[in-house]
């Protein structure tokens, strides 16, 4: 498949990363240093200039391609090289924004483009899946956020709630369904008579609010989680606090340029924002920041990100989640205590690579070493299972854990129907993943 | 005629020229009444006459500014001006018509200023007396002054496409940004003065049915558009010596309600009524503190009515509120001498002279959005000594307020507290200087109510008397009280510093 990619900065060299070895990539940029980067490392054409004007996208064979990606930081610029190469090419496209407005447009249809995904709210919705969910093993979301899957080990104090009685009785909460009991090397898809027991692992599909009743029905130990100290008010720093506000998590914001912290207050009204620095014990003394059931770091620079954390965890924090802008910071990371490291470029280049294999496929998370999978599928009009009802549909080795429809997440029963058009999370294996994509 | 300033006298100074223009044909109405009562109509067509040619005259020496804008520099000039000008032309029938209460032109100017700053107090003890054209004129006064002249001239005077803006601002907006009604703000101007007429209409129409009906059988229809045109502009000039006291309780109900109205922000009143945005009102911080300010200043004023024996049930409550609420909203209405209550409700409505009806409102005083801020002010600074570096900004009605608006607003407060105090040490001085019997809290009272623009005060100034017994320095004092309290004292204070006319 020939790719175009427009930019050759950090997303965009993830990018080239993930696709050069099997596809024919050329990248676009207006930086010969960092083309010539890329070009040294990758086996990829390069194309110099402005990747907003016809004359460049032609060049870089825009007519041929099949996927252009469009991963530069300045959004406008990404729009309107997309908008270009929708006219002038049946090539697929995936534009990178920041923006939560131009994404909402997007959903709305009124950007055409093919894919929209932001690193800022990709990436606040992984960290808010972690802060969550204290008792999860594992967990990643879906649709925006607005499903979560989570993986627990049920252990010997989980709630008699919902351990050790038939399903259809337990207490479950609501707009939630058990997609999976392990136990042992056998993995089963429950019906209602099915048990919960103590040391399973099961898989939960629901609301982010029903995945944080799990989270305290299976553990009674985790306390709730509420306040969050965000060290940097840059917009990942404002977008994870948005996420987490929308589900009910107390935040804490901390941001050293007195202009910047001023902005964020103003814009997040419901925020303690702080006009302090990260690195000032005394400060972290004062506001009790080691009470912080987590802390969150997105200060600009990974040095300033690590030192930060390190502070927090000798003050007490218990969960501390940096963000990388650099994959050797990862490791850096990881000697120096940082619970959990995320780089949010790598988490954007993953997503825009999945899309390019199937437009179709919106995301897809492997659980348990990669037995497991979920995929975020869109149910075509001319498939087989649209109409039926759940209680009709024949076996696939897979369980459909939620759907959209128009807009809302529900959780389907047995009685409800599939309908061509609705967005589903399945929860499938592994070898029987591709079969799933084809019949839906 | 430019002068080596930097500012554009000219400009500001045709913009005047051409509300005193305007302002002439609105002398043609008490002429009507003239003839229908057969007055003599003589004073108003003179006055009327002298205004026009006045406005006509200072438009042709400032020459041709059509295009000239009006920068927010000048509309310090042109607020300040024509709240001093306009009772000037006012006050010319009280001098050629007014008979022996009013005739003398110190007499007359307060009254004037009182009637267009919408304060309504008044210097005449025997209203009854005066002529019903020139009654009608005082209750004219207040209705053209209450919604502002100003927000007129916006509406109607082409020259005030530009500049417009600063002038509005100035006007009704207190210390938050104005908000459009309409794309432009003539469109918003004019907006407002159809809602305030409207308004007007309606109380006419229903004071009038009570009166025609038999409800009430003192109430005139001369009375119902008397107090009509006093109560939207939250003015204060009655008909009657004795005030609304001279009426029936469900008309002094109906007053109530038309100053509980006209006291509301006229851009959320205009929302709510024409673009029927209900939540506009429901979730307006100002309003509600304003609905509670009533509240609490009833039940304060009914301990005392109530308790102290003065009046009971139905009677009781009914002066404790309508008395609390036209204090509060500036109005200076009263259905009992209050004057003559004991100090729990005389040192309460004493506070609420202080507290001012809501801003973009008909009424004056301090305005109660800009307590609200205050409070929040206070709040923050007690919150940043446990907490240093939060940064905490201010909304009013979610909205973040500018920090500049904060420090005008705190700015503002203070030299409204020092303009009273200079101004109730100058009535006391007076009084002693002229053996004139007047107590520390009736000076206090005096200068709250025309700073505050409520009008009536206490002691013999109180809501049945008149400001009659004071010597003409201390009318002078409470007459640059009123004017001062009008125009927001800001723009008096910008054009008395050198730097406002340096370039």
């Amino acid at each position: 498949m020939r790719i175009v990619v427009l930019g050759a900065g950090h997303v965009g060299r993830a990018i080239v990363d993930s696709l050069y070895e099997e596809h024919e990539v050329t990248v676009i940029d207006t930086n010969v240093d960092r083309l010539t980067a890329v070009a040294d490392r990758y086996d990829v054409r390069v194309v110099e200039g402005n990747g907003t004007t016809k004359r460049i996208i032609r060049e870089a064979g825009i007519q041929n391609c099949s996927l252009f990606i469009a991963s530069t930081s300045r959004e406008e610029a990404n729009l309107v090289s997309a908008m270009l190469v929708k006219k002038l090419s049946g090539a697929r496209v995936v534009v990178r924004t920041t923006s939560v407005e131009y994404l909402d447009a997007w959903r709305e249809r009124e950007i055409d483009v093919d894919f929209m995904v932001s690193s800022e709210l990709e990436t606040a919705n992984a960290i808010s899946g972690l802060i969550g969910i204290p008792a999860a093993r594992q967990t990643d979301v879906f649709a925006e956020g607005k499903i979560q899957v989570v993986e627990f080990d049920v252990p010997e104090g989980a709630s008699r709630d919902v351990i050790d009685r038939p399903l259809r009785e337990a207490e479950l909460p609501q707009e939630s369904k058990v997609v999976s009991i392990i136990r042992g090397n056998e993995l089963t898809f429950p019906r209602g008579s099915e048990r919960i027991l103590a040391g399973d692992r099961i898989v939960v599909i629901g609301s982010p609010g029903a995945a944080r009743e799990w989270s305290r029905l299976i553990s009674r130990e985790h306390q709730r989680v509420d306040d969050i100290v965000i060290f940097g008010g840059g917009r990942m720093g404002t977008t994870i606090a948005h996420v987490l506000l929308d589900r009910g998590i107390r935040v804490r914001f901390v941001e050293g340029r007195a202009e910047r912290a001023r902005e964020v207050a103003e814009e997040i009204p419901q925020a303690r924002v702080f006009h302090a620095s990260a690195f000032d014990p005394e400060f972290f003394d004062r506001e009790r920041i080691g009470r912080a059931t987590a802390a969150v770091f997105a200060l600009n620079d990974d040095p300033g990100n690590l030192f930060s954390a390190v502070l927090a965890k000798a003050h007490g924090v218990q969960l501390t989640i940096a963000l990388a802008h650099d994959q050797t910071s990862l490791k850096v990371y990881e000697r120096g205590g940082v619970d959990v490291a995320i780089n949010p470029r790598q988490v954007i280049a993953e997503e825009l690579v999945r899309f390019g294999h199937d437009p179709r496929l919106r995301q897809i998370a492997m659980l348990d070493d990669d037995r497991f999978e979920i995929l975020d599928l869109t149910v075509r009009a001319e498939s087989e299972l649209a109409g039926l009802r759940f209680d009709e549909m024949p076996e696939t080795g897979s369980v459909v854990g939620a759907i959209l429809r128009n807009g809302d997440a529900l959780i389907p029963h047995s009685k409800d129907t599939l309908q061509a058009g609705d967005r589903v999370i399945v929860f499938v294996e592994s070898r029987r993943a591709s079969t799933v994509e084809r019949v839906l | 005629m430019r002068l080596k300033t930097g500012i554009d006298i000219g400009a500001a100074f045709d913009l005047v020229g051409g509300v005193l223009k305007w302002l002439a044909p609105a002398f043609l109405l008490p002429v009507v009444v003239a003839i229908g009562y057969g007055e003599p109509f003589w004073p108003f067509l003179v006055a009327g006459a002298i205004t026009g040619l006045a406005g006509h005259t200072l438009d042709q020496i400032t020459g041709d500014k059509q295009g000239a804008a009006v920068t927010p520099r000048e509309s310090f000039l042109v607020v300040a001006t024509i709240w001093l000008l306009v009772p000037i032309f006012g006050c010319l029938p009280y001098i050629l018509g007014g008979g022996p209460q009013l005739d003398r032109p110190i007499d007359a100017y307060f009254e004037a200023v009182s009637g267009f700053t919408a304060t309504g107090a008044t210097l005449v003890p025997r209203i009854e007396e005066l002529e019903r054209s020139i009654l009608f004129w005082r209750q004219l006064s207040h209705w053209l002054g209450g919604m502002g002249i100003i927000v007129l001239a916006v509406a109607i005077l082409p020259r005030l496409r530009i500049g417009g803006r600063q002038l509005l601002q100035s006007e009704l907006a207190g210390p938050t940004e104005i908000e459009q009604l309409g794309d432009t703000i003539r469109e918003t101007a004019r907006r407002l003065w159809r809602l305030y007429v409207v308004l007007t209409i309606i109380a006419i129409a229903v004071l009038g049915f009570i009166g025609w009906s038999g409800l009430d059988d003192n109430l005139t229809f001369f009375d119902a558009v008397g107090h009509a045109l006093s109560v939207v502009a939250l003015g204060g000039f009655s008909t009657r010596t004795i005030s609304v006291a001279a009426f029936a309780p469900i008309t002094q109900y109906v007053i109530l309600v038309f100053m509980v109205i006209a006291g509301i922000n006229f851009l959320r009143l205009y929302r709510f009524f024409v673009q029927r945005r209900f939540d506009v009102l429901t979730r307006d911080e100002e309003l509600r503190l304003y609905l509670a300010l009533i509240v609490i200043g009833t039940a304060l004023i009914a301990i005392e009515v109530i308790g102290g024996g003065v009046e009971s049930g139905e009677a009781g409550f009914r002066h404790s509120l309508f008395q609390a609420t036209a204090i509060l909203t500036t109005t200076g209405f009263a259905t009992a001498d209050y004057a003559l209550w004991g100090p729990l409700a005389t040192v309460t409505l004493l506070l609420l002279m202080f507290s001012g009806a809501s801003a973009g409102s008909t009424g004056g005083g301090i305005k109660i959005i800009r307590h609200l801020l205050l409070f929040k002010l206070v709040k923050r600074e007690l919150e940043q000594t446990v907490h240093r570096e939060a940064i905490v900004p201010i909304r009013a009605n979610r909205r973040v307020v500018d920090e500049k608006a904060l420090r005008s607003t705190i700015v503002f407060v203070l030299l409204y507290l020092l303009t009273f105090a200079v101004g109730a040490l100058g009535l006391v001085a007076d009084a002693r200087r002229a053996g004139e019997d007047l107590s520390a809290f009736d000076a206090f009272g005096a200068a709250a109510a025309c700073l505050g623009n409520v009008g009536p005060a206490f002691g013999f100034a109180g809501p049945y008397g008149s400001f009659a017994p004071f010597s003409d320095l201390s009318t002078w004092i409470c007459t640059i009280l009123m004017w001062l309290g009008r125009v927001e004292i800001i723009p008096v204070v910008v054009i008395l510093t050198r730097a406002y006319w340096r370039s």
